[in-house]
């Protein structure tokens, strides 16, 4: 019980967590920009690799100014649910063994409705702003919801048909017991659909639309500053981890690799870590491919092409396994 | 239910202020209101104070970006008022610098737009090229934005021999990455899906509303500067104009590619065939100029750039007037967001559509009247400009 | 049906291209290369100036002033208000002003930015 808790808050827990996310903002960030051509954060560290950290600390000294019209109760508490939130769903990955820090049956089901009370939690930050803006980038945030959030679930759901569990520690060690990841096949199509629903989720471009800088300055975060906004940065960061640990313990295997025993947590980490970089490099190559869709093309392209898919993809699913 | 929300003054979108009320119902736009008057900064009342060679270097500052079309009209403006015309060599220079800086103008114009796309990747490729063309300029006329080339009389420097190699080369380089650009731009589905059927301006509209430039080229209308008055041996060069007809945002990134093409043409023309001879006239550096009105017309980068001078015999100007192009596109912005039966405009064109005219604020400015005795403020509209400059015009004569 | 991303072959080739930034100013400074004839800072050669005025009547911005010593009249040039255009050394007649190529003029004192 109190290995869990210690696990729970150092190892690979929070602690752990929030250091690997300003790690892989960088990642991103960096990738990014030779993507383009350009630098990338190069001053901050070596590397430019303390630049997220000087990010967070610089927003954290900024003064907290709340509007005198927002809703206090909401404009105090969406900060604070939001990374906990992800935190929480980031407890269910499985990083240093087979199976997360909470695991059981059904789990994958409780990670998803945990990104979609995410979701909601950024369309009442928004709501709770008194700012036209921040309306508008709510309510668009709510409609990418309905978007993407059923091809989303599909994808994860025929990755657990085909593995044959509903938790993620059932659909990795399914994967170690065939030899094979799951990716080696139909599901193939389904890590596709995840990777652009993950976009959506986490309003990256194509789909940053409810936070379109150019259109509606900052969208739903426009009048969070200071403590707040940091906050909000720092469940980005985290859902990074989220999505891309999801999609490498799903579809690419895990944490599961050759072993020397006596030093599996380490390299479970290791392994887990170098996977979900891969996912998280093939997240910033979409994001740089791309123009950002209006909110009413991006719903109409995914219930129109991803959902489609989706459906075929469960049919093949049902069949081939 | 509407509500309303304001794009400006300031803005991530906007390099320079202007204000463009919409009126929203959830993300379909209902109504428009622009409002100009936020960055006047008296240039015109400057000019009058300035003997001629020094407010050639302030009609540069005009803008930033277009500033050797407004050196380029300045200098036809007094050299018309002195009666003098530039030697040919001096015409082809002036050609190859504004070509140059047309190049420039839209390779900037193509970044920043994918940038309020949400394209960025496209927004640093087109900047890393435009660098290029600006270490160009930077080469011939000395600096990279403020050229100050052309002067009165003809161009300051001449081209060397290096520098038309390295002229060459660059152009090639631009050239080839303009057409790989291009094919993106054709086959990207998101770009297109962004830009095709957006911000529709039907060519009676256009015309009607006094629209100039590429952005009335895009809406399929004939009509170029260069093409109908030639102004610095332009009816030597061969050239296309280039228009589209689809009338939309896409049409307007396409007739900017194409022209850079153009361009890249006839600076190669011209150097090939340049003139030899001199490359200015012997004009002292203040003068006289004989009393007199002249007008001078020329193709900026984002339309006709048209400056007007009253010269009363001394050494600086009575009146000058400058019409920049953006201030006659800002009329069909408000055409072009308004919703009407068929056609939906959403928040998420504005940029595509606002950027699309190429604005350029600073150039733009309205007349604004602040009583302070009797603490009223009121715009003047067209028909009480036209009264007014016609009482003043009668007085003077 | 159009793929989309055709930029992806781009992308990736810039992964391992040099990249376009140069790093000034705190590495690489030797890698600005200026161009012949680039309008820097004004340099004035005391000894080949006549006391014309000519400068300081074309002057755009003002920044030249007239002042007194003891060969005669002389300019001063005020590089706070210089825009760079060169037209004082195109007007000169001797041709004692010329544009160098620095281009860093900030000082933390004014007297630092007057070239005599």
């Amino acid at each position: 019980m109190i290995e869990k808790i210690l696990a729970a808050i150092f190892f690979p827990g929070a602690v752990f967590l929030l250091a690997v996310s300003l790690l892989y903002e960088w990642v991103d960030r960096k990738l990014y920009a030779r993507f383009q051509n350009r630098v990338g954060p190069h001053l901050a560290g070596p590397f430019g690799l303390l630049q997220p950290v000087a990010d967070l600390i610089k927003l954290l000294s900024k003064e907290d100014i709340v509007p005198m019209a927002a809703d206090r109760l909401l404009f105090t508490l969406t900060p604070i649910l939001a990374p906990a939130l992800i935190l929480l769903a980031c407890m269910f990955l499985p990083i240093a063994g087979p199976s997360g820090i909470i695991s059981f049956k059904g789990d994958l089901i409780a990670v998803i409705a945990l990104l979609s009370i995410y979701t909601i939690t950024i369309y009442l930050a928004g709501e709770g702003s008194s700012n036209r803006f921040a309306s508008i980038g709510a309510v668009r945030a709510a409609l990418q919801l309905i978007g993407y959030e059923i091809p989303l679930t599909l994808s994860l759901l025929s990755a657990a048909i085909a593995a044959g569990s509903l938790s993620i520690g059932g659909i990795v060690e399914a994967q170690a017991e065939r030899g094979i990841w799951l990716i080696a096949g139909p599901q193939i199509i389904g890590f596709a659909i995840f990777v652009i629903t993950s976009q959506a989720e986490m309003e990256r471009i194509p789909f940053d639309i409810p936070e379109a800088e150019q259109e509606i300055v900052a969208g739903w975060e426009v009048e969070y500053g200071g403590r707040r906004l940091a906050l909000f940065r720092l469940s980005k960061d985290l859902e990074l981890i989220l999505l891309s640990g999801l999609g490498a313990a799903i579809f690419l295997g895990g944490p599961i690799g050759p072993v020397i025993p006596g030093l599996e947590p380490v390299l479970y980490t290791i392994y887990f870590i170098l996977k979900s970089i891969v996912v998280l490099a093939i997240f910033t190559l979409v994001r740089a491919l791309f123009a950002r869709l209006r909110i009413d093309q991006m719903v109409s392209f995914s219930w129109k092409y991803l959902m489609s898919l989706a459906v075929i993809l469960i049919i093949l699913t049902e069949v081939i396994v | 239910m509407s509500f309303e929300i304001s794009i400006g003054p300031q803005h991530p979108i906007h390099v320079e202020p202007l204000m463009l009320r919409l009126s929203v119902e959830g993300e379909l736009i209902v109504d428009v209101d622009v409002d100009v008057s936020y960055i006047h900064r008296g240039i015109e009342k400057a000019l009058e104070a300035r003997p001629y060679i020094q407010g050639l270097y302030l009609v540069e500052r005009i803008c930033g970006i277009c500033n050797a079309a407004h050196s380029l009209c300045y200098c036809l403006n007094v050299e018309q008022l002195l009666g003098k015309e530039a030697p040919p060599r001096a015409k082809y220079l002036r050609i190859v610098v504004e070509e140059l800086s047309r190049i420039h103008s839209h390779l900037l114009w193509l970044g920043h737009y994918f940038h309020t796309l949400g394209f960025e990747t496209l927004f640093m490729y087109f900047w890393r090229d435009r660098e290029r063309i600006m270490d160009m300029l930077e080469l011939i006329t000395g600096n990279r934005v403020t050229t100050s080339y052309n002067t009165i009389g003809g161009v300051r420097r001449d081209l060397t021999p290096e520098a038309e190699q390295r002229l060459r080369r660059t152009l090639d380089y631009i050239e080839e990455r303009m057409r790989y650009y291009e094919k993106v731009i054709d086959s990207e589905p998101t770009i297109l899906a962004r830009t095709q059927g957006v911000g529709i301006l039907k060519p009676s509209d256009a015309v009607r509303l006094g629209v100039v430039g590429p952005h009335l080229r895009a809406s399929g209308v004939k009509h170029d500067v260069r093409l109908d008055d030639p102004y610095s041996g332009h009816d030597e060069i061969p050239f296309n104009v280039i228009t589209w007809d689809t009338c939309d945002c896409y049409a307007r990134v396409k007739v900017r590619i194409r022209e850079v093409y153009e361009s890249v043409n006839m600076i190669r023309y011209a150097l090939d065939h340049m003139p030899s001879g001199d490359y200015r006239l012997k004009i002292p550096p203040f003068f006289k100029a004989p009393p007199g009105e002249s007008l001078s017309r020329v193709e900026a980068p984002r339309g006709e750039l048209v400056h007007y001078s009253i010269s009363d015999g001394g050494d600086r100007p009575y009146r000058y007037k400058v019409r920049t192009p953006t201030l006659a596109n800002l009329l069909s912005v408000v055409e072009m967001l308004r919703s009407r039966d068929g056609y939906e405009v959403y928040i998420a064109d504005v940029p595509a559509i606002l950027g699309g005219i190429d604005p350029c604020i600073c150039c733009s400015a309205r007349v604004m009247v602040t009583d302070e005795a009797r603490r009223r403020r009121t715009i003047m509209t067209l028909e009480d400009i036209i009264k007014i400059s016609r009482e003043r015009g009668a007085k003077r004569r | 049906m159009r793929v989309p991303g055709r930029l992806v072959a781009e992308a990736l080739r810039s992964l391992f291209k040099r990249r376009a930034t140069i790093l000034y100013p705190y590495r690489e400074l030797e890698k600005i290369h200026l161009p012949e004839g680039f309008r820097g800072r004004i340099e004035f050669d005391r000894a080949k100036c006549i006391g014309c005025q000519l400068c300081f009547r074309v002057c755009p911005a003002k920044a030249i002033e007239m002042i007194e010593d003891e060969k005669g009249k002389r300019p001063i040039f005020y590089i706070y208000r210089c825009i760079y255009c060169a037209q004082c050394a195109e007007v000169c007649p001797t041709k004692a002003i010329s544009m160098s190529k620095v281009f860093e003029n900030i000082a933390l004192r004014k007297e630092d930015l007057v070239v005599r």
